[in-house]
């Protein structure tokens, strides 16, 4: 018989491949199981080695657990809940009951194959499997951890640890360690299977962390990497990755020309230089005019108003490399012509956020929307001594 | 060699520990000017300049595309321009591609390092490795480099004594030269009790921390005249690169040099060394290396370095007398710097220091862990 498409035997047939050796160790027995309607098997276990065999003899058990084809398939894959199973009476557990718990930590949990796995899928068997991932060696003593995940294929989950030991419920707490925000199910599934990492999904503002992010960057450790049950019927191949953030410090020279543009910023001026040839305005001040092959000797204060020519959109920021800073997104990035410039020689910078939707961008014949710089308060002659620029009204 | 290339002006900054109030651009565009003003060459795309090859390194400059930040400054803007990553000797050999297979009659060649802007340059030399063996175990240049020169002073013969001698006679050489890195005279106790770096290695083995930028203009047979009346020409130029892993070769071996030096003096048609060169600028990052680069190209026999210092080959063959790398240049553009002393000393043009007589020269290069890559290069007047 098959059962939500599963037969008793895929659920004996697959234990060698489940079975995880942490959970066996130690543990030395004999398990019987009969199965009503489906014949009875004997499971032998020897500190981490495993004996599957379908036999009629199974006196010799530590314990043996009696119930329906049905009760035992739906315990087996997470559609029958095994403690009301076994209180209304539908699973009996003959013999030694505390020997026989033991088998609940034995196995990885039994996965239907099935053609995909919708996001839902992956949610559950995440959390359903995240207990059995618990390395109480590489946990705090104790914390709260708090998974939050949006969308319709979401929940909250929350990861109670304490003492080497591990709880899972469905609640969200009032007091936690820490708090993973995930805007959608599907980028939590695409973190966990790999195919992103969450570094890119809170620089892409689609997550976040509250609390300790100490605990969070963590979990890889506090818990073992989740197995994709889609990946085949062998575990996969561990993949050895050297993760380093590569780090040098350095000391940027200015030069004179760049000095003086960053210094003029110290004082609310925004300088340029005008080449001698062509009558460009370079912004920022470089030393030579690239396409006169001359030095640009002449500077001029250009603004502090100006035009938007451009303005893009960002929504996908790249973390400052040197820093590993991220900014929050949607951003606006423009190209400013400040009063005093013509042609294309514009200075870019950021726009007000709360703004972005109202930019104009402009043309050689029509003027795009007006802006200011707003000037960060202290000014150390970097280029957010201007913090960003708004609108002029 | 059929069809000649020619080496009509170059132009330097003086070798600095921290040129501080300059960004490499600036030290650059210096050259760049230097350039301009020797030879009027226009950037006409017909008969000017219509490709610019420039040098430098993406992590010593902590940019990616490091080419990208100094086109203006090298006036690349609107033409073909090219980076080399590789030791600058070897631009040469990309200037002379660019200009034997006549797609360019002249090509701007010009580098930049500014080792004062890091922090570390072991922890920058420490990246060259891989990133799961080598570079856990903390290789970088200098420690590698000490391996290779306990290995090479057992094969030759090298002690303490010689190694300070060269290390005195550098700082020597170096003064009549006004474009090395100013440092202090030394004596041989001084250079003796200098820290140890990685044994046998000590600090005043080792080149020190520098800033420099160079410019060159290369140029056909046919037009040379038009930019200088004293052409230097590059007859020969060969490079060899060995193996990554330094558990793969012996390291006293020489092989990538006696190649590259082969192949470079059959190019030039020359056969042998004896009596056919006047002098020879060698890469020496540390002080072994000079008699190990010497005893590559065949200017001695090998394991004939210790007795050959002892008995003052390095001024009898005119071995660096510029000072060579040992007393400043910059890693990448130690083989530009020995280009450029030749340039001098083949012209006649190297004042106090000039070899009399000199027509031919020879310069080397290395880079790499242990002289991984070696290059050659022969200049003729």
């Amino acid at each position: 018989m098959e059962y939500w498409g599963v037969k008793v035997e895929d659920i004996f047939n697959t234990m060698h491949n489940r079975l995880r050796p942490e959970g066996a160790k130690g543990v030395i027995a004999e398990f019987g199981y009969d199965i009503i309607g489906e014949g009875k098997w004997k499971i032998k276990v020897n500190d981490g080695a495993l004996g599957v065999i379908k036999t009629d003899d199974i006196s010799n058990c530590v314990a043996v657990m009696v119930c329906d084809g049905e009760t035992f398939v739906g315990i087996n894959i997470g559609k029958v809940d095994a403690t009301n199973a076994f209180t209304s009476g539908k699973v009996k557990i003959e013999g030694d009951f505390g020997q026989f718990g033991k088998t609940a930590k034995m196995f990885k949990k039994f996965v239907p194959k099935k053609a995909s796995m919708s996001v839902r899928d992956y949610m559950l068997d995440m959390f359903g499997t995240l207990v059995q991932r618990f390395q109480p060696d590489n946990a705090p003593q104790e914390a709260v951890i708090v998974y939050d995940i949006g969308g319709e294929d979401g929940g909250v989950w929350t990861a109670y640890i304490k003492d080497g030991k591990c709880e899972l419920k469905e609640e969200l707490p009032a007091k936690f360690t820490v708090k993973l925000e995930v805007q959608e199910a599907k980028d939590w599934v695409d973190v966990m299977l790999g195919k992103t990492d969450a570094f890119s999904l809170l620089s892409a503002g689609k997550g976040s962390i509250v609390g300790e992010t100490q605990i969070a960057l963590k979990l890889e450790e506090i818990f073992s990497k989740y197995q994709d049950p889609m990946a085949g019927g062998t575990p996969e191949q561990e993949l050895i990755v050297l993760k380093k953030i590569i780090s040098v410090d350095q000391k940027f020279s200015t030069g004179p020309v760049m000095g003086k543009f960053l210094n003029a910023l110290k004082n609310k001026k925004i300088l340029g230089n005008k080449c001698p040839k062509c009558g460009r305005i370079q912004l920022p001040a470089r030393e030579v005019c690239a396409e006169c092959r001359v030095r640009v000797d002449e500077w001029v204060e250009v603004g502090p108003k100006g035009q938007v020519r451009y303005m893009e959109y960002v929504y996908y920021a790249s973390p400052d490399p040197l820093t590993g800073e991220t900014r929050e997104t949607p951003y606006g990035m423009a190209n400013i012509l400040l009063d005093g410039c013509k042609g294309n020689d514009t200075f870019a910078h950021l726009i007000r956020r709360d703004q972005i939707d109202l930019i104009k961008g402009g043309k050689d014949d029509v003027s795009g929307t007006r802006v200011r710089p707003v000037w960060n308060e202290h000014r150390t002659g970097s280029i957010f001594d201007i913090k960003y620029f708004e609108i002029d009204e | 060699m059929a069809n000649r290339v020619a080496i009509c002006a170059v132009a330097q900054i003086k070798n600095d520990p921290n040129l501080w109030h300059a960004r490499f651009q600036n030290m650059l565009l210096e050259c760049f000017e230097g350039i301009i003003s020797q030879t009027n060459v226009s950037f006409d795309m017909e008969k000017g300049i219509r490709t610019v090859l420039t040098c430098s390194d993406d992590v010593w400059d902590a940019r990616t595309i490091s080419d990208n930040a100094i086109t203006d400054v090298v006036g690349a803007h609107f033409r073909g321009e090219e980076k080399i990553a590789q030791e600058s000797l070897n631009g040469l050999g990309y200037a002379m591609a660019c200009i034997l297979s006549g797609h360019d009659d002249i090509i701007l060649y010009m580098g930049h390092m500014k080792e004062s802007q890091t922090e570390s340059r072991g922890m920058c030399t420490n990246l060259a490795f891989d990133p799961f063996y080598c570079r856990p175990l903390g290789m970088d240049f200098v420690n590698v480099n000490a391996m290779q020169a306990r290995a090479y002073m057992a094969t030759s013969c090298i002690n303490e004594e010689h190694l300070a001698n060269i290390v005195v006679r550098s700082r020597k050489n170096a003064k009549k030269n006004p474009y090395a890195r100013n440092n202090a005279i030394v004596n041989q106790d001084d250079v003796m009790k200098s820290p140890l770096l990685s044994d046998p290695l000590r600090e005043l083995h080792y080149y020190p921390t520098t800033d420099w930028a160079f410019g060159m203009i290369l140029c056909n047979e046919k037009r040379a005249k038009e930019f200088t009346g004293k052409p230097v020409w590059i007859t020969g130029f060969a490079n060899c690169i060995d193996s990554y892993f330094l558990g793969d070769k012996d390291l006293t071996s020489n092989f990538t040099l006696k190649n590259a030096t082969e192949r470079a003096l059959k190019k030039a048609g020359i056969k042998g060394l004896k009596n056919n060169f006047e002098l020879y600028e060698l890469c020496d990052h540390a002080a072994y290396q000079l008699p190990m680069w010497a005893e590559g190209i065949g200017i001695i026999k090998d394991g004939d370095g210790g007795k050959w210092i002892s008995e003052g080959g390095l001024d009898e063959c005119n071995i660096n007398i510029s000072g060579g790398m040992l007393n400043g240049n910059p890693l990448l553009l130690g083989g530009a710097a020995r280009v450029i002393e030749c340039f001098y000393q083949l012209r006649g043009e190297a004042d106090k220091r000039q070899v009399k007589g000199a027509k031919r020269a020879l310069a080397q290069s290395t880079y790499g862990a242990a002289g991984q890559h070696q290059a050659v290069v022969i200049m003729e007047v």
